[in-house]
C-alpha cells in the first residue's frame, strides 16, 4: 500500500509533476545528444585518422621518425611485413617505400609526401581505393606511371584526373630524381591537411626509379581487434628490436587522450545537466511535502516509522525520475540512432572549415548501450540524493505538532 | 475494572516560548478499560497536550504516563512509535485521513503497519464501516466525503485494530449538530460493543453531554473529576 500512496501522491498535483518529468525528459534528452554529438565527433576522427590514415601499427627504420629519407629503409621490409602478416592478432600488412619530396604541375609546385604502395594491400589497410571520388583507383598501367592525389593537392597544383605532374625525390643514393606521373584518381578524407600532403603511387614504380626494387621505409599493420594494440605492438617490437614500432596512440597522442578522457569523462556531460534538474526535483518534492504537514504528522503519530515515512518521500521522488529518466533515455536513444543513420551538417553553421583541424562537417552522434545504463544509474542516484532533504524535513516534524497544522 | 493508563504527578513545562508556560502541573489519574471519559476546560487548559502526552506524542517534563505496566515516559522516540501502533487509536480534530487512499484503505492502514494478514484487514475494514455506517462508501475518497463521514472513517480507523484505548481531540469540532449527534451516537456504541476505553478532549457541550466521566482542566491542573451514570 505504501507503493499505491506513494504512487497516487504523486499523481495528486499532476501539472507539477508532468512540469518536472519534462525537465528530466529535456534533461537527459539535451545531456545525451551533447554526448553522442562529442563522442561521434572523435570517433569519427579516430577513424579518419586512424582507419584511414595511420592505421593501428606503423613500424619504420628508428631514423626514419625525423628524417624521412628513402635510404632509412627497413632491413628485409618485405621478409618482415610477411613474418608479422602471420600474427595471429594482424588481419592486414601494407609495406611502403615512403619519402617527401616535391609534385609540381604546369605551374605549380608543392611539397609531398611520396607514398609506394601495393594497391591492394594498400585498400586493405586504409581503404584508399573507396576514398577516390574521381578517377579510378590504379587501373590498367599506360604509358605513364601512375598517381592518385588528394583533391585538395590537386587544386592545389591546378590539376585534374588525366593531367601529368613530376615528381621530384633523392633515390638511395641521394641523387635527384624526377619523373612524370599522370593522375589516375582523385581522393577525399576528411582532413585537408593529409589531401594536401600524401599521394600515392605504386611502389613497384618507384622503386624502380630510386633503384632498390625491395625497398620498404614504413609497414602499415591493421589488427583484428584495435584494443590489443598495446600488446600487439609489444611483441612486435620485443621480435625486432631494431625497428621503431608504435602504435595509433603514440603516433596520434592529442586524439588517443581526448577519446580517454571522454571515455572517463562522457557520463558527466550528462550528470551535470541531470545534477542540475535534480534542483528542480528537490523543489517539487519539497513543495509537496510543505503541502501535507499535517498528513504526514497523521501518519507518523499512528505509528507510521520515520524509516517509512522518509522511504515514502525517497520513493516518490525516485518515481518522478525513473518516468522522466526512461522517457528521456528512450526518446535520445531513438533521436541519436536517427540522426546517426542520417548524420547532422554542421556546415550551415560554419562547420566547413572543420576539415582544416581534421574533423567532418557532417557529425554522425553515437553512443554506447552501456552509456545509456550509467545514465539511468546517474538519474536514480540523483533522484535519490535530491529526495533526501525533503525527506529529512518531513522527518524532521513533530507529529503533535503537525497535526495541528492548518 | 483493569486500569488501561495511569499517570502520576505529570507536569509539562514549554521552556521554547519567551515565558516558561507549566501546561500540566501534577496530573495523578487512572482511565479504566471502557470508560468514555471527557477531558474538558478551556482553551488553553492543557486538554490536547494531555492527551498528547498520554499517547505518546509528546513527553512530561515530570511524572509517569504507565499503559500496559510500562511508563511510556521514559521510552526513545522510535520505541513510541511501535508503541502507539501497537496499543493507541488516534481520531484528531479533522481532515484526519490520507486522501490519496479510500476509506477502506485508510481504515486498514494500521493494520497495514500492524503487518496484519491481507484477508483480515480487509474483512475488519469493511465490519468497521458497516459499523460507523458507511458500508456504501468503501471505495470512496476522503475529498468526496462529508466532514462527518470523514470523522466517522476516522473513527473506523481508530478503532479497527482494536487499541488498548482511542484519544480524540475535539473530534466534533468541525461538525454541524445532526453530524455530531451521529458521530457519538457511533462512538458510544463502539464504546460498549469493543469494550474499547475512549478519552476527548472537547469544549464541546454535545460530547460532555454523553460522557460517563468527566475531568475538567483548569491553567493545566485537575479542577474536577465527575462520573456521570448515562446509562
Amino acid at each position: 500500500m505504501l507503493v499505491k500512496i506513494s504512487w497516487r501522491n504523486i499523481w495528486r498535483n499532476s501539472a507539477r509533476s508532468l512540469v518536472i518529468i519534462i525537465a528530466i525528459v529535456l534533461g537527459v534528452l539535451g545531456g545525451n545528444f551533447s554526448a553522442a554529438i562529442r563522442l561521434g565527433v572523435e570517433r569519427q576522427n579516430f577513424k579518419e585518422t586512424v582507419e584511414h590514415q595511420v592505421s593501428h601499427i606503423q613500424l619504420h627504420h628508428p631514423e626514419f621518425i625525423a628524417n624521412p629519407e628513402a635510404h632509412y629503409r627497413i632491413e628485409d621490409g618485405l621478409k618482415v611485413a610477411g613474418e608479422i602478416s602471420q600474427h595471429p592478432g594482424v588481419d592486414v600488412v601494407s609495406p611502403r617505400i615512403v619519402f617527401d619530396g616535391m609534385a609540381s604541375s604546369a605551374n605549380m609546385n608543392a611539397g609531398v609526401r611520396i607514398k609506394g604502395v601495393d594497391p591492394e594491400a594498400e585498400t586493405a589497410t586504409t581503404d584508399l581505393g573507396n576514398l577516390v571520388t574521381s578517377g579510378n583507383y590504379f587501373g590498367e598501367p599506360g604509358r605513364l606511371p601512375q598517381v592518385i592525389t588528394g583533391k585538395e593537392l590537386a587544386d592545389e597544383l591546378n590539376v585534374e584526373v588525366g593531367s601529368r605532374i613530376v615528381l621530384t625525390f633523392q633515390d638511395m643514393t641521394g641523387e635527384m630524381v624526377s619523373a612524370s606521373f599522370r593522375i589516375e584518381g582523385l581522393y577525399e578524407v576528411t582532413s585537408t591537411a593529409f589531401e594536401k600532403r600524401n599521394l600515392f603511387v605504386r611502389s613497384d614504380d618507384l622503386n624502380e626509379l630510386i633503384g632498390d626494387q625491395e625497398a620498404v621505409t614504413e609497414i602499415a599493420v591493421v589488427l583484428h581487434d584495435v584494443d590489443t594494440y598495446r600488446k600487439v605492438s609489444g611483441e612486435l617490437q620485443d621480435t625486432y628490436p631494431d625497428i621503431s614500432v608504435r602504435h595509433w596512440a603514440d603516433m596520434q597522442p592529442s586524439l588517443y587522450y581526448s577519446l580517454e578522457f571522454l571515455n572517463r569523462n562522457l557520463i558527466w556531460i550528462v550528470g551535470l545537466i541531470i545534477l542540475g534538474v535534480s534542483f528542480g526535483l528537490l523543489n517539487t518534492i519539497l513543495m509537496s511535502v510543505l503541502e501535507r504537514i499535517r498528513e504526514l504528522g497523521i501518519l507518523m503519530a499512528i505509528g507510521m516509522k520515520k524509516a517509512k515515512v522518509f522511504g515514502m518521500i525517497v520513493f516518490e521522488t525516485t518515481i518522478l525520475a525513473i518516468i522522466g529518466g526512461t522517457a528521456g533515455l528512450i526518446l535520445s536513444w531513438g533521436m541519436i540512432r536517427y540522426l546517426n543513420h542520417r548524420g547532422v551538417d554542421i556546415a550551415a553553421f560554419g562547420g566547413e572549415g572543420m576539415g582544416d583541424f581534421g574533423y567532418a562537417s557532417v557529425i554522425y552522434p553515437e553512443l554506447d548501450t552501456a552509456f545509456y545504463f550509467q545514465v539511468a544509474i546517474v538519474i536514480v542516484a540523483f533522484a535519490i540524493l535530491a529526495a533526501c532533504y525533503p525527506a529529512w524535513k518531513a522527518i524532521r516534524l513533530v507529529p503533535a505538532e503537525a497535526v495541528r497544522e492548518e | 475494572m483493569k486500569t488501561v493508563i495511569e499517570t502520576k504527578g505529570l507536569s509539562k513545562t514549554y521552556t521554547n516560548t519567551a515565558v516558561p508556560v507549566e501546561a500540566l502541573k501534577d496530573i495523578s489519574l487512572e482511565f479504566k478499560e471502557g470508560e468514555f471519559t471527557a477531558i474538558v476546560g478551556p482553551s488553553g487548559s492543557g486538554k490536547t497536550t494531555f492527551l498528547n502526552v498520554i499517547g505518546g506524542l509528546d513527553k512530561p517534563t515530570k511524572g509517569k504516563v504507565i499503559i500496559d505496566n510500562v511508563d511510556i515516559a521514559s521510552m526513545k522516540e522510535s520505541q513510541l512509535f511501535d508503541f502507539r501502533l501497537k496499543h493507541i487509536g488516534f481520531v484528531f480534530q479533522a481532515y484526519n485521513l490520507i486522501p490519496v487512499l479510500t476509506a477502506t484503505e485508510n481504515v486498514s492502514f494500521i493494520m497495514l503497519l500492524q503487518k496484519r494478514p491481507k484477508e483480515e484487514m480487509n474483512k475488519r475494514a469493511k465490519e468497521m464501516l458497516e459499523q460507523v455506517g458507511l458500508s456504501d462508501k468503501l471505495d470512496v475518497r476522503p475529498n468526496k466525503l462529508s466532514g462527518g463521514q470523514q470523522q466517522r472513517v476516522a473513527v473506523a480507523r481508530a478503532l479497527a485494530s482494536r487499541p488498548d484505548f482511542v484519544l480524540a481531540d475535539e473530534p466534533t469540532a468541525n461538525l454541524d449538530t445532526e453530524s455530531a449527534f451521529n458521530l457519538l451516537d457511533i462512538m458510544a456504541r463502539l464504546n460498549k460493543e469493543e469494550n474499547i476505553t475512549l478519552v476527548f478532549s472537547t469544549h464541546d457541550q454535545r460530547v460532555i453531554d454523553r460522557a460517563r466521566r468527566v475531568i475538567t482542566l483548569v491553567d493545566g491542573a485537575v479542577d474536577k473529576d465527575e462520573t456521570f451514570d448515562r446509562d
